[in-house]
């Protein structure tokens, strides 16, 4: 008997963790299964367990007071039934729930399942050894083991993928070389992008603009800019009929994108901006042009290089690593030569419509994209686009039939309430372009919807402060999600000439959006300004 | 026929174009209206990707929302392009953890089949494609042969095949999507120099796709080029043709009875905005919002109008007759015609080899009233009557070249 309750009491424990595990799982892989990051957000969050302490704690203080054996059995069966209650009421699947979800690649699934394993068999050991010789099931030192380990399982975590990690790599070397061996034998030509941002939208815009006027054109899809990632997606998706491919490279630190470059050497590059973005993990702006400089110094001499003319960065590069065919884009003339820019720009609803000057041309464009941000991406391909021997024409009809990334100022027609979709990771420039939209599309009351800007080290307060004071010159309602920013942005607000009964303060993106489902009235435009993943948003509670 | 002689059809729908999931609606009305006394129903499905499926599941709607998931429920399968095989040969069986497979879904077995009768829509289906495929394999099938069904899917050739014959065609211009990546401004100017393009609007459509995808209509100069852009995102070669302000469409189905042609009566699809947008013309769905679709059956559209002119009327299945004698066609076609309301004047617009529900819906109305069941027996009769013709025609092959 004593045997059954023990092994249904291990059972519920070995279910708990499983449910518990995963919810780690999902953010350790929100981080990159990097090791420093999940700790930093575990040292952030504070983030210990209660409910499995709680259980296991009573269950000790019942067994210790009870001296009848049939009712500690009884405790053990109550405790086992707890444990599975709570699991599958509390502990909520990361697989089907939440806004970023748990995606259970073949690396998580291992990942999991080495973890479980592991926790399972130090748990049986330390209880195999604390209750020997024990009148209790459970002893008062058994507990506290199980408690601590149950708290450690962020740690078992760690440790697992430190123990696969020489099988990852081997996987990854493989899958590598093969990525390797096809990009050889298709050789198509490639084009490689970087930038502070923008480089997303510049490479989903080229990668069309070439399909449509040059010929089969490869790109890796959404914003996948890392080796691992450009791997994965050649081995799914390159062909021997693609005649280009689009690489989006990113900047992590000096050296990654010169990596990038070695495995993927870009014939072209176009430098979409040069910022301060992530500034900390560069450590100065002088190395964050270094890094992206990178991409410039691979492209050979004869090649092609296309810079964005409005970043004084990207602007330097063009003249310091000069090659057969340079251009310069953008949006302000005055900065110096540009060989492409707009003029007459105008946002609607429909899209933006402007005046695109090339080689002396000027053809009037309209698409379906909106901003400024987007425009210059637009630019951008369009610019590399001609360099590459697309008709200057053709190429600007279709700038017309160019689809809007998803959540990256997308405008969303509905009957009662409208938004305008930039959830996409928000910064100063994009806050301001998406502003700049939300007052130039007609509508009834404007909106705005935001839990404010990250990542902006020192500068994040000041940044969301004024964002917000401009907001205020264009929202008649603002809705401040979260607590990560609102004290600039109330303050910013305030400073724009908002009175208090102008502003909504909810803890959540739903209880937003369960505002604007109450209050919402026929005409409104929502703009909803960035979205914070599950990191950032809300504390998480265990 | 007797119930245990009942010829085993291979219905096939589905396929690589983008009216995929219209071909799958109107198959899975087409199985339901089969006699299930004389026929015995096999579906295959062609999946987006081009895999061939067969098995009992397809027959039901719910099934579609959950594919591919349950692809390996299926028997995926194939027509080898040689003849005498009998049938569809097995590539790869259902898995082995689903029950109910028959059990001669062996690799490389054959699953007979008397007679193929495809329900394709657009391209790879409609086009001459599948036809050219039942050719290779001599297998009999329902429907226009290989070459008609590509004469009438390609907007520009049918029309120059009707013109040839004197049938009345609305003026055009063809373009090709190597032309315009070349040089834009002067494709621009060869539509605007043609005498009867250079007023707008204009329309533009793709070559060879038949639903409404890729078209615009063209209300000036500085949207030519877009519009031009827009439609070589879909075809290799598109076609330019004046925009009639204020027009009708009329459409007449027209049939191969053994040999003899039969028209339908007319109907006119009514649309608030003049052209009928891919929406309009097939997930629009009648007085019954939310429902399943229906396809063509469920368009808001005017069956056999009663204040039609007559002589407009029996100009169009006048000509929708030549039409379909001139193109070749057999089995069930649809002819879509376009009125010039100021001048009264009908145009040929274009010929469907094979129409959204096959058209059933005009001719359950048409008198005397022909069901749906017995639109499909008289398919299935002409197309075994075609098959016999020819192969009693001499082939003479005789190989002497390499033998002596």
């Amino acid at each position: 008997m004593t045997f059954t309750a023990l092994l249904l009491f291990y059972t519920a424990i070995a279910v708990f963790t499983w449910r518990r595990l995963l919810q780690y799982l999902r953010f350790f892989q929100q981080e990159g299964y990097n090791h420093k990051r999940f700790y930093r957000w575990l040292y952030d969050q504070r983030l210990l367990d209660t409910r499995f302490t709680l259980i296991l704690s009573s269950l000790w203080f019942a067994l210790s007071v009870t001296p009848s054996y049939v009712i500690k059995i009884g405790f053990l069966f109550i405790a086992s039934a707890s444990l599975a209650f709570i699991s599958f009421t509390k502990e909520l699947d990361p697989r089907t729930t939440g806004k970023v979800r748990l995606v259970m690649t073949s690396r998580a699934q291992k990942l999991a399942f080495v973890t479980q394993l592991l926790f399972m068999t130090v748990a049986s050991l330390t209880f195999y050894y604390s209750t020997a010789g024990a009148t209790s099931p459970l002893s008062g030192f058994g507990t506290l083991i199980t408690v601590a380990l149950v708290q450690a399982l962020p740690a078992f975590l760690m440790v697992s993928n430190f123990l696969l990690r020489p099988f990852e790599s081997w996987v990854q070397e493989s899958f590598k070389s093969d990525a390797l061996k096809r990009l050889h034998s298709c050789a198509p030509y490639t084009v490689g992008i970087t930038g502070s941002y923008g480089k997303t939208g510049a490479k989903a815009a080229l990668g069309e603009l070439l399909t449509q006027c040059l010929g089969p054109t490869f790109w890796p899809p959404q914003g996948i800019n890392t080796v691992m990632g450009i791997t994965r997606s050649i081995r799914e998706g390159l062909n021997q009929h693609h005649r280009y491919a689009v690489i989006e490279m990113g900047a992590y630190n000096v050296g990654s994108i010169k990596r990038l470059c070695d495995f993927t050497p870009p014939q072209a590059a176009l430098v979409t901006s040069v910022g301060i973005m992530h500034l900390e993990r560069f450590g100065s702006a002088e190395n964050v042009y270094r890094a992206k400089s990178e991409l410039a110094e691979s492209v050979p001499s004869d090649g092609i290089l296309v810079c964005n003319g409005d970043s004084h960065n990207a602007r330097r590069m063009a003249t310091e690593h000069p090659k057969e065919t340079t251009l310069l884009y953008g949006l302000q003339p005055g900065l110096g030569n540009l060989d492409v820019y707009a003029t007459e720009i105008s946002f609607t609803a429909a899209g933006t419509t402007f005046n695109l000057h090339y080689n002396g041309l000027k053809l009037k464009v309209v698409t379906p994209l909106l901003g400024r941000p987007a425009l210059l991406n637009i630019l951008g391909a369009y610019t590399m686009a001609c360099a590459l021997g697309a008709e200057p024409h053709y190429a600007a009809a279709c700038l017309a039939n160019l689809k809007p990334v998803d959540n990256r100022l997308v405008y969303d027609k509905q009957p009662k309430v409208s938004y305008l979709r930039d959830a996409y990771n928000s910064n100063p420039i994009g806050f301001n372009a998406a502003l700049e939209v939300l007052k130039a599309i007609p509508a009834s009351r404007r909106i705005l919807m935001t839990p404010g800007m990250i990542e902006l080290g020192e500068a994040q307060y000041e940044e969301n402060k004024s964002a917000a004071i401009t907001a205020a010159s264009v929202a008649d309602l603002a809705i401040i999600v979260g607590e990560t920013n609102r004290e600039p942005l109330l303050a910013g607000l305030k400073e724009g000439g908002y009175s208090d009964e102008r502003t909504v303060v909810v803890d959540s993106r739903d209880e937003a959006f369960n505002y604007i489902r109450e209050n919402g009235e026929t005409g409104d435009l929502v703009l909803l300004e960035n979205d914070l993943g599950d990191l950032h948003e809300g504390r998480v509670r265990f | 026929m007797q119930s245990e002689k009942r010829l085993r059809i291979a219905v096939m729908f589905g396929g690589r174009s983008v009216e995929h999931e219209i071909s799958v609606i109107t198959a899975l009305q087409l199985m339901l209206a089969a006699d299930p006394e004389r026929y015995e129903i096999i579906p295959v499905y062609v999946a987006p990707d081009g895999r061939w499926y067969t098995g009992k599941s397809l027959l039901s709607r719910e099934f579609y929302r959950l594919f591919p998931k349950q692809a390996h429920s299926l028997t995926e399968v194939t027509l080898l392009p040689k003849p005498g095989t009998g049938g569809l040969t097995v590539l790869t069986p259902p898995s082995v953890l689903f029950k109910g497979a028959p059990a001669s879904t062996r690799i490389g077995s054959t699953i007979p089949i008397d007679i193929f009768l495809p329900v394709f829509h657009g391209q790879y289906g409609e086009d001459g494609c599948i036809q050219g495929l039942f050719e290779l394999a001599q297998v009999p099938y329902t429907g226009s042969d290989m070459t008609a069904s590509a004469l009438s899917m390609n907007k520009y050739v049918c029309k120059s095949v009707l013109k040839e014959h004197g049938l009345p065609v609305l003026p055009g211009v063809l373009i090709s999507k190597t032309a315009a990546q070349k040089d834009l401004v002067g494709v621009t100017e060869k539509i605007l120099l043609t005498p009867e393009l250079s007023r707008f609007p204009l329309f533009i459509k793709p070559c060879n796709l038949g639903s409404s995808i890729g078209i615009s209509r063209v209300e000036s100069r500085g949207d030519l080029p877009g519009a031009l852009a827009k439609v070589f995102r879909y075809d290799e070669s598109a076609i330019v043709e004046p925009c009639i302000s204020d027009i009708m469409e009329i459409n007449v189905s027209v049939r191969d009875n053994r040999g003899s042609i039969e028209a339908s009566v007319v109907e006119i699809p009514v649309s608030e905005t003049g052209v009928l947008s891919y929406e309009e013309k097939y997930l629009r769905d009648g007085g019954k919002k939310n429902g399943p679709s229906q396809g063509m059956a469920s368009l808001t559209r005017v069956i056999n109008p009663t204040d039609l002119d007559s002589t407009l009327r029996d100009n169009a299945v006048e000509l929708a007759k030549q039409a379909f004698d001139i193109l070749g066609c057999s089995g069930v076609a649809r002819m879509d015609f376009i009125v010039d309301l100021k001048t009264g004047i009908l145009y040929c617009n274009e010929l469907n080899a094979l129409p959204g529900s096959c058209a059933f819906y005009l001719w359950a109305r048409s008198e005397p009233r022909i069901l749906y069941t017995d639109l499909i027996d008289t398919m299935i009769e002409t197309a075994i009557e075609r098959f016999a013709k020819s192969l009693s025609l001499e082939r003479n092959i005789e190989l002497r070249a390499l033998k002596r």
